[in-house]
């Protein structure tokens, strides 16, 4: 009797303990909580997303990148026109695939800082043909940052001539077609090897950090997840459509600054863009954030489920999206009422997925809490 | 045998636990009198913290100009030792204040405010634009309306001044005057003067003020300045909003009931707390460069703000960091911040990361 009554006192002691510690931590931030909140199976969510969507991403990028490099490595070899066609299909393939890769700028991805690296645009065609007429090219430099990557290629493969004629001609006859060859080349073998180098770190041991980190604070993996999703959503939103068409300066518009600019293809990139930001919200067929959402209690304004507000609005937005034509940069002009349409259906995603959602799943936003200096 | 084993391995989860919260017992007596939730006290007054919080603001104001034309040095020089009656305006009340800046400042600070409005004013005589190798004035890529005066490598020393006087002013007078001398068992905690409360309580009501938040802060964040936006910046990281205020609180009312072992351990997490909140300020820095990572000029500016919060660092007497690892970082900076790269960057963020133990949140401080 004794004895229970000691095992009695040191349990409800250990209890209060726990409890005064857990109430003296709030700085406990390491990504490592629980996995059963909220009855979700979270780690299953991420071993979803990790096997059927971030690494074939990954992989399909890689794969389209190499196709990219050895075929500017043929055209640069002996450029004709064939070669050039082949280059420009393969550089579309490239790109389209990775607006569905650019959703994942955590772990290797952010560290490497992939996005800015390969798609910061409108290229800075002055400091392009800077590092052609020096034949100085330093890969390092975050200064070079606006002269590479898949929109520095769209200028050299689609804006250095009228046509295909006239491109041709600045890689065989032009005065500095040879370091055009060198710089064309530098750029889709630093593409291939950033592109090698993240899919490498997914395959090895990122992978088990990213399923371990099962919590939904900062630093976990949903946390980051939703976090990139958001801030590549925006970029979706904002840099590919909103920008160009003129909502963040009083309706003058910036037909130039849409992506790929020169390839004429934004509008086709916009929509794959759009279908990979849903891919991950899915988790394409498998567990993902709208399994998450759905297995919460919240409710949409209107009073729906969350979860059938936003797939009822990715869907809306697309068909909006699908009224435009490409090249998006003439559409801004010449229909801006359908444009300003697909924007407002954009926004109004924005809203679901950066305030609804994180809120519904307890997940904190923590990009752009800053002052604007 | 059973029981025995249930008691055993309770009694070691006993142990576990209670070496874990060792240091929150000793720091957290149980107080026998009420802490407030905002800092509201009898007393309290920190008006002369808040009218050199606004020299700062006018000082920043003067140093703008530099986007528009000539800066006027003399006149920075001026209102930084509140000589000559620079203030003008609303402001113009400072002048009769008897207050000034340069007198709360350590020397270095004082030559180095010097040195940051000569090359401030220098950059805004150029005339031309900013780039690589001419000093002048610059627009962001992203947002044109934001403009940046830049030296010719880049510096942004207006960010400079900005993030210095944070250290070589604020967190300079708390750390080295109010939490220390400013508490000693010297200062009268008797005698208390209408309107300003005891020497001890006036003490620390100042370094309350000069952390620039508003009395119901963080539940109010209104005209939060200084430190007080920055402790906002990096709380989804570092909780330093949470542990200041408590922190304030705790402290005030100890003194008031004559509690010097809660004020002191108080005075310890606050002193602590700024030269952490340093080190988060400059991680928040270096993700602001990296959001504007290939906007040439905002991200030198940015990459100023977070020079400035490292130097500012060597202000702080009572730092744990040493000087020599100030300078390794310090010397991590590109000489022309033009020329930063991401592997530069990334090292600078791990440097200080290690540091201060912010590993795990570094990118989302």
């Amino acid at each position: 009797m004794r004895k229970l009554i000691y095992t009695a006192t040191i349990a409800v002691s250990a209890f209060v303990l726990i409890q005064s510690c857990s109430k003296s931590n709030p700085g406990n931030n390491n990504g490592n909580g629980g996995n059963t909140g909220g009855g979700f199976d979270r780690k299953g969510m991420l071993t979803n997303m990790s096997t059927n969507v971030i690494i074939p991403a990954y992989t399909a990028y890689q794969t389209a990148t190499t196709n990219l490099d050895a075929a500017v490595t043929a055209f640069t070899t002996a450029p004709d026109a064939a070669k050039l066609t082949a280059v420009q299909t393969a550089f579309k393939t490239a790109y389209l695939q990775w607006q569905s890769t650019s959703e994942f700028e955590f772990g290797p991805a952010g560290d490497a800082n992939l996005s800015a690296g390969v798609d910061t645009y409108p290229t800075n065609v002055t400091q392009i043909n800077s590092n052609i007429s020096a034949n100085t090219y330093n890969p390092d430099l975050l200064a070079n940052l606006s002269a590479k990557g898949l929109p520095a290629m769209d200028y050299l493969l689609f804006g250095i001539g009228a046509d295909n004629n006239a491109i041709l001609t600045q890689y065989t006859t032009d005065a500095t077609a040879g370091n055009r060859k060198t710089l064309l080349g530098k750029l889709s073998a630093e593409l291939k090897a950033n592109a090698a180098k993240i899919l490498t770190a997914w395959n090895g041991t990122y992978k088990n950090t990213f399923l371990n980190a099962t919590g939904t604070d900062v630093g976990s993996s949903a946390g980051q997840m939703v976090n990139e999703l958001v801030f590549d959503y925006e970029l979706l939103k904002n840099d590919e459509i909103g920008i160009p068409a003129g909502v963040q300066s009083m309706g003058t518009v910036f037909p130039e600054k849409v992506q790929a600019y020169y390839s004429k293809i934004s509008l086709q990139l916009l929509l794959a863009h759009l279908q990979g930001v849903q891919d991950v919200y899915t988790g394409k067929d498998g567990l993902g954030f709208d399994d998450y959402v759905a297995s919460t209690t919240a409710k949409y304004t209107d009073g729906t489920p969350l979860n059938d507000a936003i797939i009822k609005q990715f869907a809306t937005a697309k068909a909006k999206l699908q009224t435009l034509t490409d090249p998006l940069s003439d559409n801004i002009k010449t229909n801006p009422t359908a444009v300003t349409a697909a924007y407002t259906e954009l926004q109004k995603l924005t809203v679901m997925l950066k305030t609804d959602m994180p809120s519904a799943l307890g997940i904190l936003i923590t990009f752009g809490d800053n002052d604007g200096d | 045998m059973k029981k025995t084993f249930t008691a055993l391995s309770m009694l070691s989860a006993v142990l576990i636990f209670a070496s874990s919260c060792k240091d929150d017992k000793k720091n957290n007596p149980t107080p026998n009198y009420t802490v407030p939730t905002t800092y509201n006290f009898t007393n309290a007054n920190f008006a002369d913290a808040t009218t050199r919080l606004g020299m700062v603001t006018e000082m920043q104001n003067v140093m703008k100009a530099a986007l528009t034309g000539p800066v006027d040095g003399q006149l920075l020089k001026n209102m930084f030792a509140n000589a000559n009656s620079p203030f003008t305006g609303a402001a113009a009340t400072y002048n009769t204040s008897g207050l000034q800046l340069k007198d709360q400042t350590p020397v270095l600070f004082q030559t180095d405010v010097s040195n940051f409005i000569d090359s401030l004013v220098k950059v805004s005589k150029s005339g031309t634009a900013a780039s690589r190798g001419v000093a002048g004035v610059g627009a962001s890529a992203a947002s044109p309306n934001s403009k940046y005066a830049l030296t010719a490598t880049g510096v942004n020393y207006a960010q400079v001044f900005n993030k210095a006087i944070m250290g070589g002013l604020i967190t300079y007078q708390i750390v080295n005057n109010y939490m220390t001398a400013g508490i000693s068992s010297s200062v009268d905690n008797t005698n208390a003067v209408a309107g300003k409360g005891t020497a001890m309580e006036h003490n620390w009501d100042m370094a309350f003020g000069y952390w620039g938040v508003p009395i119901d802060f963080p539940t109010n964040k209104t005209g939060a300045k200084l430190w007080g936006s920055y402790s906002t910046q990096v709380d989804s990281g570092y909780k330093a909003n949470k542990i200041l205020m408590d922190a304030f609180l705790k402290g005030r009312a100890a003194i008031s009931n004559k509690d010097n072992a809660t004020r002191d351990a108080q005075a310890t997490i606050i002193l602590q707390a700024f030269e952490k909140l340093t080190g988060a300020a400059a991680l928040q820095e270096v993700k602001e460069v990296k959001e504007s990572i290939s906007d040439n000029i905002a991200r030198n500016s940015r990459l100023s703000e977070c020079y400035g919060f490292v130097y500012s660092l060597k202000y702080n007497p009572k730092r744990k960091i040493s000087d020599a690892e100030i300078d390794k970082i310090l010397g991590m900076f590109p000489k022309n911040f033009y020329d930063l790269t991401l592997d530069q960057l990334n090292a600078i963020r791990d440097e200080i990361a290690g540091q201060y133990g912010f590993e795990s949140v570094k990118d989302v401080l």
